[in-house]
């Protein structure tokens, strides 16, 4: 049995040489505080680096081998999207970034498949480097945020952005960056991540979908990270407010229910019964094995957790594992 | 067996009969839009259901008896909660809401019970208030938004109001603001603030009281959430995991999030069966009880008839739901 990881990050290593003896990546430095720590320095924001973040190729594989993972499909690390920053420097960190992780795909085929960075704050460039990486460098598709500078995915500016993914057929996943919907609300408890992140994934979810962006593109490959947060439990109000509120039907014309199985969703629900809900909503085939390696949220013991599950069958497992990556990304 | 629903709305006479009269109800404005009615509040608009949220106390009872409900836990719509008003209008609009559900429940006592709304932006005033609710006119408790001015409710300001709360026994019922809540800030478009946002604001809720200790602290408080709590039954085990590796998650709580999210109440309104099916053998079947978002939610035929209808649930499950619980919870 093979395993295909798609949820796994990472920090460029043309980051780390960079920023080596005070040096910068793009205008991105780095230092260390009174504990050692490492922080990446990217304007304003001063983002932890951990240890796992500065890892080798060969580390990273050594580490796959101990957890079982045959294959991750290689995406960036969100601190890194950029898309504050002005465009020039958002190209060119990406370009960094997607060079290395093809180097790492040339290199080790059978380890390594790669996701792209984009420069989402102008589509344009967005879409010039997603062409690049799909048609020049066998990429699988691109890693974004659940929103562009405040600004959610169904605005009609990112029309050309999904047409263009669509007619690529790039896998999007769609992964949050630090803030999320809930910061504004409350950062103490760690809520930001362990609720924000499963909100802006529904909230992502619910603007595609009501904002008719599936519809118009009907072959696009998305995948929700987290599982898609609280999507597929939501579900039925989502449904309900399509049912008795007209500005949610203004752009589709069958309820959000119907649209769970055009998504894609890593299995990052940490529980059997949240995993076995999810399956049973969106379909044994919409769901793929992710481990949001290397930070702490990941899961311990990925695979043997999966193959542990006495309420998932065998093919299911399967499915899981490697099937459902191999069929959507030709693997 | 009874059947009774904690979640059922509620507009006072005393705000009809002053925007009947053109002026604003303690800043709240009403206006009509072809036929469909709406409340303007300083946090914007939400449509009034009508003319169910008009009816006469017996009209209301009528509405029951068809949908097969003996009683409803009776709260503000909460649009009405109005937590900017400086605190003395406050108390003042607390007092009007809170005597007439009361006078609701003295006339029709087999039919109504009532939780209270408080003037919670001075905590002084909201512990008089539920004091008085609850120790001299007869409700059993408040209905409270999930956020107060911009604070949390872990916040320290609160705990004397929890502390009280717990004396007196008084349920306490999370119900977020409908229309104007967290969404809007990322897309208010298509109705999301409604149809996700209030279960965002129900998990949220659900997370602060956890994570901020307040159950922890407060272990006899009794406390349930709206719309089954949202996803909270659902994502807890990411709450869990942060819990685990995050040690500023662990500050409050000795026990993972999940073991609280057992001690309160959540109301039946999941929109799916196998989503009520996953919030019961989440939290257990002693903590889910009747809601119906009355007249929010038109359930066809009823909400009593959807809960005795489902196949996953036993019917010892079911006379839990309709009944039992809150029969216990409420000292009914």
């Amino acid at each position: 049995m093979r395993t295909i990881d798609m949820h796994a990050h990472l920090a460029p290593q043309c980051f780390w040489k960079a920023t080596e003896n005070g040096g910068n990546w793009h205008g991105i430095t780095r230092e260390q505080d009174a504990r050692g720590r490492e922080f990446a320095i990217i304007g304003t924001e001063r983002a932890l680096m951990i240890p796992k973040t500065s890892w080798t190729p060969e580390q990273r594989m050594m580490d796959m081998d101990s957890l079982g993972v045959d294959v991750q499909v290689v995406s960036p690390y969100s601190t890194f999207y950029n898309y504050r920053l002005d465009t020039k420097t958002a190209k060119a960190t990406s370009e960094d970034c997607n060079d290395e992780i093809y180097q790492m795909t040339q290199t080790w085929p059978e380890r390594f498949a790669g996701l792209a960075t984009l420069p989402m704050q102008d589509v344009n460039a967005a879409v010039s480097e997603l062409e690049r990486v799909m048609t020049q460098m066998n990429f699988k598709g691109a890693m974004i945020d659940d929103k562009i500078n405040g600004v959610t995915l169904d605005h009609p500016n990112y029309m050309p952005f999904w047409k263009a993914a669509e007619d690529m057929g790039a896998l999007i996943l769609f992964h949050q960056a630090g803030n999320t919907v809930v910061d504004s609300r409350i950062d103490r408890y760690h809520l930001p991540n362990t609720i924000g992140n499963l909100a802006d994934r529904t909230i992502t979810f619910a603007s595609l979908v009501f904002g008719g962006v599936i519809d118009a593109c009907p072959d696009l490959k998305i995948c929700l990270s987290h599982g898609g947060g609280y999507t597929c439990y939501g579900i039925g109000r989502l449904d309900r407010g399509w049912t008795v509120r007209p500005e949610a039907r203004v752009n589709i014309s069958k309820p959000p229910s119907e649209y769970l199985n055009s998504f894609y969703y890593d299995c990052i629900v940490y529980t059997e019964p949240a995993l076995r809900y999810l399956i049973d909503a969106v379909g044994i085939e919409r769901v793929l094995f992710g481990t949001d390696w290397p930070f702490d949220m990941e899961f311990d013991w990925p695979v043997s957790w999966i193959l542990s599950l006495t309420s998932l069958s065998t093919a299911e497992k399967e499915a899981i594992l490697w099937k459902n990556m191999e069929r959507a990304l030709d693997l | 067996m009874r059947t009774i629903d904690i979640h059922s709305h509620f507009i006072p006479e005393s705000m009809w009969k002053t925007v009947d009269t053109g002026s604003d109800w303690f800043d709240i404005k009403f206006q009509e839009e072809n036929g469909v009615g709406f409340t303007l509040s300083h946090l914007g608009k939400d449509q009034v259901p009508l003319p169910k949220l008009r009816f006469t106390a017996a009209q209301r009872i009528d509405d029951m008896n068809q949908q097969g409900v003996d009683m409803q836990v009776v709260s503000v719509a909460a649009p009405l909660y109005n937590y900017h008003l400086p605190a003395d209008e406050g108390i003042e609009l607390a007092r009007e809401v809170n005597d007439e559900i009361a006078e609701m429940v003295r006339l029709y006592p087999d039919k109504f019970a009532g939780l209270a709304t408080l003037p919670v932006q001075d905590v002084d005033l909201a512990i008089t208030e539920l004091d008085r609710a609850v120790n001299h006119i007869g409700l059993k408790g408040a209905e409270l938004d999930c956020i107060v001015n911009g604070s949390n409710w872990d916040e320290k300001q609160f705990f004397p109001f929890f502390e009280a709360a717990e004396d007196m026994g008084a349920v306490l019922f999370y119900h977020p603001q409908p229309n104007n809540n967290i969404a809007v800030q990322r897309n208010g478009s298509y109705s999301i603030p409604n149809s996700f946002g209030v279960l965002l604001e129900d998990s949220l809720v659900a997370a602060t009281l956890i994570f901020g200790g307040i159950l922890e602290r407060y272990p006899d408080l009794k406390i349930c959430i709206a719309h089954g709590g949202g996803p909270a039954c659902f994502g807890v085990g990411r709450w869990d995991r942060g819990w685990t590796v995050r040690p500023e998650a662990r500050i409050n709580i000795p026990n993972p999030p999940s073991t609280y999210l057992k001690k309160m109440y959540y109301d039946c309104i999941t929109m799916s069966e196998s989503a009520l099916r996953f919030l019961i053998d989440t939290v257990g079947i002693d903590r889910v009880v009747l809601g119906s978002d009355w007249p929010y939610v038109s359930w066809d035929p009823s909400p009593v008839s959807w809960i005795n209808n489902l196949n996953s649930l036993s019917e010892h499950e079911k006379e839990k739901i309709l009944c039992r619980n809150l029969e216990s919870l409420l000292n009914l």
